[in-house]
């Protein structure tokens, strides 16, 4: 359920005529937003999980501000043909527009595991935090990346990491979807999947869930589609053992 | 709805004089003159700083220069804030031309945002509009414009075209009247003092009860310790652009009238001066 919601992020939709367009609809349904407080409460019951699991989640108290954020750190190793940072972490170098049948002939391989190809592996630290942000009353992802010796990724270098599926279509329009920001809490540069396609993918999920009356874990159903994007995976077993907050 | 004018045009025509100089670390060729700018408060510090750039350039050879940063008194000054709150928190109660250090190496990685061309000033000016968009009418004024209304809203700015901008951006300041107001205030709380870049929360202008809700009654529920208690000495400035408003002014004009062209009231905390 919560894979079948990727389709909206990467397949054809209204972009190219509506590219500022901030949320998908006319006037947004309530059932897409998320309160503060149950933020807390479905990334709770995600955390639990995570505990069973040991996949690293944990919560990051802002003790003056009384907020605080989920974050995980993983390193993935990534193919290197050449010390060169440039090419570090270029899964692909070179037009992706031209490359397009390469690409898609190479997807079916990427999928069977982008590190199984590495001749020699590159490991990159990615830092990943699931913010609230109340003005949209949704959760945003950012994150960070890094080399183990603490060298920043560049923004462009960042890009060439994303999953050639995701960046091909989301290269057409780069500010509108992967943009360096300020960590709203912390203070310092991040990068920023923005929130303003969120809707777009939730609504269907949650409207397919209501009919089908499941209980949905808001956080669980969002990380799984906006996570792969950057690298992040959500093992499958969240959605069965983790439901929305009573 | 925004109708008073004056108002308007002094925050829009807002400038600090400032004095650029080339931070002692970078290699020259000959020795740099500082250089002087009028520095429009509503605008960001690396939109209107290019003759500054070009100037230090003249003395400096090509490979030795890497992206430009400015500094304050070793604090890196993040060129997505409105230059003029960066003034307000960093610089309110010191003498004039504000001193401002340049810099072209050893970019401060961990604290600013790169900023490689304007397009990246537009993209972040125009996703704090659609924030505050997000807040005042749940985002139906903005998705209701077409791409040439933002872009209107953008070119205003970079050119400092007032009335370009505000033929625009007077939509964005309408509400239904009987609702008294926006849904919620868009702003943001600075301070020095803290770790944390600002605080920002959900604020209604309008109580429950239908009545307007103060500047006062902001900082009352965000900011207590800014609220001064009679007999006691004050011990914290409220500025927003560089004058300290009246606690009992109404949050929604104030929002109407001294927000930025980001649609934010950027409202800096300071230590009131000893003296």
């Amino acid at each position: 359920m919560a894979t079948a919601g990727a389709g909206p992020l990467i397949g054809p939709g209204a972009r190219k005529e509506r590219p500022f367009r901030w949320m998908a609809g006319e006037r947004p349904s309530a059932s897409c937003y998320l309160d503060e407080r149950t933020f807390r409460l479905c990334c709770q019951l995600f955390l639990q999980h995570s505990v069973t699991i040991q996949d690293g989640w944990s919560w990051e108290e802002i003790k003056v501000a009384d907020e605080g954020f989920m974050r995980k750190t993983v390193l993935i190793p990534v193919r290197s043909d050449t010390s060169h940072h440039q090419d570090v972490c270029s899964v692909h170098t070179g037009n992706t527009e031209s490359l397009t049948e390469e690409l898609q002939a190479d997807v079916e391989d990427e999928a069977a595991g982008v590190q199984s190809v590495c001749e020699s592996p590159v490991v990159l630290r990615y830092e990943y935090h699931v913010v609230y942000s109340s003005s949209y009353q949704i959760p945003v992802l950012y994150f960070r990346v890094s080399t183990l010796d603490g060298r920043s990724l560049s923004l462009e270098e960042v890009w060439s990491n994303v999953h050639p599926n995701y960046r091909q279509r989301l290269r057409q329009e780069p500010w509108d979807t992967l943009t360096q920001q300020e960590h709203p809490l912390l203070g310092q540069p991040f990068f920023m999947l923005h929130p303003c396609r969120t809707e777009e993918f939730m609504k269907p999920a949650l409207d397919l869930a209501q009919t089908q009356h499941k209980r949905l874990n808001y956080i669980v159903t969002w990380l799984s589609v906006v996570g792969p994007v950057v690298g992040l995976d959500v093992p499958l077993s969240y959605i069965t053992a983790v439901s929305a907050p009573d | 709805m925004a109708d008073d004018k004056d108002v308007l045009r002094d925050v829009w025509f807002g400038r600090i004089p400032a004095c650029f100089t080339l931070s002692p670390d970078e290699i020259t060729e000959r020795e740099a003159e500082p250089y002087y700018l009028l520095l429009p408060r509503v605008s960001y510090l690396t939109l209107v700083t290019d003759k500054v750039k070009k100037h230090f350039l003249k003395v400096m050879k090509a490979e030795d220069v890497e992206e430009i940063w400015f500094e304050y008194e070793g604090s890196p000054l993040k060129w997505h804030f409105p230059t003029g709150m960066l003034f307000d928190l960093h610089a309110s109660n010191t003498a004039l031309p504000w001193n401002i250090t340049v810099h072209f190496k050893n970019f401060p990685e961990h604290e600013l945002l790169h900023c490689a061309s304007n397009s990246v000033i537009e993209a972040h000016f125009m996703s704090c509009i659609k924030e505050a968009d997000a807040l005042k009418h749940k985002s139906q004024v903005i998705n209701d414009m077409q791409k040439k209304d933002h872009k209107q809203l953008w070119m205003g700015l970079q050119n400092d075209k007032f009335d370009q901008f505000w033929a625009m951006n007077r939509k964005l300041m309408e509400y239904p009247t009987e609702e008294g107001g926006f849904r919620y205030i868009p702003f943001r709380i600075y301070q020095t003092m803290s770790e944390r870049p600002f605080i920002q929360k959900l604020f209604r202008p309008v109580s429950p009860e239908g009545n307007q809700l103060t500047l006062g009654d902001l900082l009352k529920e965000l900011f207590p310790a800014a609220i001064c208690v009679e007999d006691e000495p004050k011990r914290y400035q409220v500025i927003i652009h560089g004058i300290e408003p009246l606690l009992e002014t109404p949050i929604q004009w104030l929002s109407e009238h001294l927000s930025h062209p980001d649609n934010f009231l950027h409202i800096s905390i300071i230590p009131a001066p000893s003296d």
